[in-house]
């Protein structure tokens, strides 16, 4: 029941989300409205709220498996963006490859070094 | 006789017919996916997801039904990804302590990090001469599937093309961060956990899990900032820019 109770709570920050994004001047996905939203009602608290902490761990960990359906349709499409294959591939490859380092030198030389109580 | 095997003839339409087919076939591929995977002792290149998804579209090839009347049922499954954005509320409230402790060196790269991820690879796709379409299905590559959904819907992209997207860099980065932080001599696991989770969102994530519980808290501190921040700021650009 703890879990369907934190379900209601997740869709009704989403429905929230969703009215919010009516107002807002530029286009915020509903959910993650939600989500900034309910970190600061977490904040206003003082703490989580049981039934959304036991809803979100199972649903966070199925992800992977929510991405999935999207990843089968890519083998069906594929044809369609063969002649781009060549940019795609390597916007992709080169562009992680070079973000990652750049994200591990910013950070090293920006984080205070790791002290020994944490 | 006949009328028998004109019924299991049309047996995969009636359980494409509703949800449920699409659904139980989605679960049994990802199940047979994760097993798979530990029987190849967890390759890095090829993720579980990756294997069910191979399986989905090879069941699909193989039985008389097609690629749309799967959307169809699998959308039911995937209106989940709503609520689970809301969900990542939690571990981001519970990274509040450690972004308070870190938030200037958060704040100066975190931002950076984010802008960079997307900028290279769509810088690199258009020097490449990539249209339109492929380049708002590339700009939101980095960023945690429900989120990227939503941006790509929203500039235009393709959303087949941004899985497809969101699974190569997932891959490419676990892939670059242990390979990088290696050569680099980096053993700080917030700073691997971290790039994991700016990098490669949710399957980067999951990986920092794998590493350490730090690194895998500092990646979905990462995860969820990098989502929040380039939700916010990818649309403004790319109108201001179009």
């Amino acid at each position: 029941m703890s879990v369907l109770r934190g379900f209601l709570w997740l869709l009704a920050f989403f429905l929230l989300g969703q009215t919010i994004a009516l107002w807002l001047p530029i286009a915020l996905p509903a959910g993650v409205i939600g989500m900034l939203l309910l970190t600061l009602w977490f904040c206003q608290r003082g703490g989580m709220n049981t039934d959304v902490v036991a809803i979100s761990q199972p649903l966070i960990a199925m992800l992977a498996l929510l991405i999935m359906p999207g990843v089968v349709e890519i083998f069906f499409v594929a044809g369609r963006f063969a002649d781009q294959a060549g940019a795609i591939l390597s916007a992709l490859l080169l562009g992680t490859l070079a973000s990652v380092a750049s994200s591990l030198w910013l950070m090293r030389r920006c984080l205070p070094p790791e002290t020994p109580h944490e | 006789m006949s009328e028998l095997g004109m019924s299991l003839a049309a047996l995969p339409q009636t359980w494409f017919a509703t949800p449920i087919g699409a659904i139980a076939l989605t679960l049994a591929a990802y199940f047979l996916g994760v097993h798979l995977f530990k029987l190849l002792r967890h390759p890095s290149w090829c993720p579980p997801v990756i294997i069910a998804a191979l399986l989905i579209a090879a069941v699909i090839a193989l039985l008389p039904i097609g690629i749309d009347d799967y959307n169809r049922g699998a959308a039911w499954l995937m209106l989940l990804l709503g609520p689970a954005t809301v969900a990542l509320a939690v571990p981001l409230y519970q990274q509040l302590g450690q972004i308070r402790a870190l938030w200037k060196p958060i704040v100066l790269t975190l931002p950076l990090s984010a802008t960079l991820a997307s900028c290279y690879a769509v810088l690199i796709a258009w020097l490449l001469g990539a249209p339109r379409e492929v380049l708002a299905s590339l700009a939101p590559k980095s960023v945690t599937s429900p989120i990227a959904l939503s941006l790509t819907q929203e500039l235009g992209g393709s959303t087949a093309l941004l899985m497809g997207a969101l699974m190569t860099t997932g891959i490419t980065a676990i892939f670059g961060v242990e390979w990088l932080s290696r050569w680099m001599r980096i053993r700080d696991q917030r700073l691997i956990g971290l790039a994991l989770g700016i990098n490669g969102h949710a399957l980067g994530t999951v990986r920092a899990f794998e590493i350490s519980h730090q690194a895998g808290a500092f990646a979905s501190l990462g995860m969820s900032l990098t989502g929040a921040f380039t939700a916010i700021v990818l649309p403004l650009v790319w109108h201001l820019w179009a």
